[in-house]
């Protein structure tokens, strides 16, 4: 009883770190920019593809759609005649590096196929990349929209993603190896290096967060366009800029939250929808806007999954997504929704 | 040093037109005000200018730069700052990161931290202190020190005595007028206008999205019809006043 108890905990936890990391992507895009984002598990299926389709050495598609993405923009970018030349040159500079970066990662994993950490910073590159894509051709063009439009905008990006991963990636399940093999035993419970691994980069995640918000000018820009926009505007924080680096930031947590758990549940374009509902019923505990609250939400989560799974594992997910429902009645008495919108 | 041309700038939002055919101009040093009353246009004329409502049509040069398209951020990086009438501080930040993030664009060294607490001693002692918890005359002595932080050319306040007591105002006005002795260009819009008169140059009053009247602040501080719409006469404005102290 006691070891079966243990069990689902570890369980329980590991899953909650993985929902941790997406709950802290949506939040993080939430404040910055408004956006719901549906779309978010969608990073955690595109991390664990990319990633398996770079370890394996195969040509990376997926990379060089990103870097023709990216180097569109950046002529998009480049073509505004108003721009200050030391500005122009800057553009250049940085996006020149910037899709330089992604090619060459992807092509340092093909050439060293089964290198873990190339692999690792190939599908992170393209990923990353991907976010910031995704906000200049989706958000941006609706910014100042109502938190609805932006929604239904996030379930249209859903859908793409989803589709373009089937066409890249097929439908089979691909098998990801874990960081390490193995695994430590805690008494009577077997915990894989694997868990430890994903609870330590959670851990790290929201460590790292939380000193970029708090210490550097950036994070304190990221902040100050969560709260104000128009106040971030008149201090001249670019807010495409910030609604970018949101964007940059939730995709990337999410995708290295997909690697690392693809060894345990294998890698298909399917496995990112879920987790993501799963981060974002975490995430509604703290009206997705507070980290502290959803930290408690994502154990929360992970736990009634692991012992729901053990319980009745048909209705394992039901439970989970029914939680919804006494979060948001719970949220609505703590918090009533006048008080949070502006 | 600035030299602002603004003509025939039209300016609105949704489907409303807000200002039409406006033209108005500022010259280096100069400390101008636009003065009239509730929803006469001003705080859209500042808008316009900060491209927070970006102009339909007309021109904004600043010395021979067009300003119109371009967005907020590229505003003050030309050093176009604007003291919003709401403020928009960061509520939930402390008074030194609001600061500091005002000079965002400058890498704003910790001199003109100093600076700006030189300015408004009061921000020194409140440094640690979440903006939200500062009173209304604190909040506005952050909002000013903030844009300050941009380094501006132009510098514009959009009633920055609204809500404030007596003696706020005159601290903030104190600052205006050493600003403007440092030869920063600076609009104030302001619907009091005696205030505003006192330390202008020059003013506009605008009616209804349009200029109506312009001229040194000598000049309209006499001139009869600011007196009558704005001013009220001598003994209306000490009934005014009275009536408020009563209530």
């Amino acid at each position: 009883m006691f070891d079966t108890l243990l069990f689902l905990l570890v369980d329980g936890i590991t899953n909650g770190a993985v929902y941790g990391l997406v709950a802290l992507s949506l939040i993080v895009i939430y404040t910055v920019t408004r956006v719901v984002n549906i779309a978010q598990g969608e990073y955690v299926t595109l991390g664990a593809l990319s990633f398996s389709s770079a370890l394996s050495g195969s040509f990376n598609l997926f990379s060089w759609l990103v870097a023709g993405g990216l180097a569109a923009f950046a002529l998009l970018d480049l073509a505004d005649r108003r721009l200050l030349s030391s500005v122009r040159i800057r553009i250049l500079l940085i996006r020149s590096v910037w899709i330089a970066g992604v090619l060459l990662t992807a092509f340092a994993a093909h050439k060293f196929p089964g290198s873990y950490w190339l692999a690792v910073l190939a599908a992170l590159a393209a990923t990353v990349s991907l976010g910031t894509l995704t906000y200049r051709l989706t958000v941006e063009p609706v910014s100042g929209a109502s938190p609805i439009v932006l929604l239904i905008v996030s379930v249209g990006v859903y859908m793409v993603f989803h589709g373009v991963a089937v066409l890249i990636w097929g439908a089979e399940p691909q098998s990801v190896p874990p960081v390490v093999d193995g695994g430590v035993s805690l008494g009577p419970v077997f915990i894989t290096y694997q868990s430890l691994w994903i609870c330590g980069f959670a851990v790290l995640a929201m460590a790292g967060l939380y000193m970029f918000s708090e210490r550097t000018l950036i994070g304190q820009a990221l902040q100050a366009t969560a709260v104000n926009r128009v106040g971030a505007q008149l201090c001249g924080i670019p807010v495409r800029f910030a609604g970018q680096l949101s964007f940059a930031i939730g995709a990337g947590f999410s995708a290295v939250s997909g690697l690392l758990l693809a060894p345990l549940i294998t890698a298909n374009y399917d496995m990112g929808f879920p987790i993501g509902l799963k981060g974002f019923v975490a995430a509604a505990l703290g009206g997705i806007v507070e980290y502290p609250t959803a930290l408690v939400g994502v154990v929360l989560v992970g736990l009634t999954e692991s012992f729901s799974a053990f319980q009745i594992s048909a209705f394992r997910d039901v439970i989970v997504f029914l939680m919804v429902i006494p979060i948001l009645l719970w949220r609505n008495a703590v918090r009533p929704p006048e008080a949070h919108e502006h | 040093m600035p030299n602002l041309r603004i003509s025939g700038l039209k300016v609105g939002y949704g489907r409303a037109t807000v200002l039409e055919n406006l033209n108005l101009a500022v010259s280096p040093g100069e400390l101008v005000t636009v003065l009239g009353a509730n929803g006469a246009g001003k705080t859209t004329l500042l808008n316009g200018i900060m491209g927070l409502a970006p102009p339909r049509a007309g021109s904004i040069l600043l010395e021979d730069e067009q300003l119109v398209g371009l967005r907020p951020e590229q505003l003050v990086a030309r050093g176009v700052v604007l003291v919003p009438e709401r403020r928009e501080l960061f509520g939930n930040l402390t008074v030194e990161v609001n600061l500091r993030l005002g000079g965002y664009r400058t890498d704003a060294s910790s001199k003109s931290l100093d600076r700006i607490y030189s300015l408004f001693p009061i921000l020194a002692e409140r440094r640690k202190q979440k903006a939200a918890t500062l009173s209304g005359g604190e909040q506005q002595m952050l909002a000013v020190g903030r844009a300050l932080m941009a380094g501006p050319r132009l510098l514009m306040l959009d009633e920055p005595s609204i809500g404030l007591a007596p003696l706020i105002v005159q601290e903030i006005l104190r600052v205006i007028g050493q600003l403007k002795a440092d030869g920063l260009t600076i609009i104030l819009v302001e619907q009091n206008a005696r205030l505003a008169l006192s330390v202008a140059d020059r003013g506009y009053v605008l009616e209804v999205g349009k200029i109506v009247l312009e001229g040194t602040s000598a000049s309209l501080s006499t001139d009869p019809r600011l007196s009558q719409a704005y001013l009220g006469g001598a003994a209306d404005y000490a009934a005014a006043r009275d009536q408020v102290y009563v209530d």
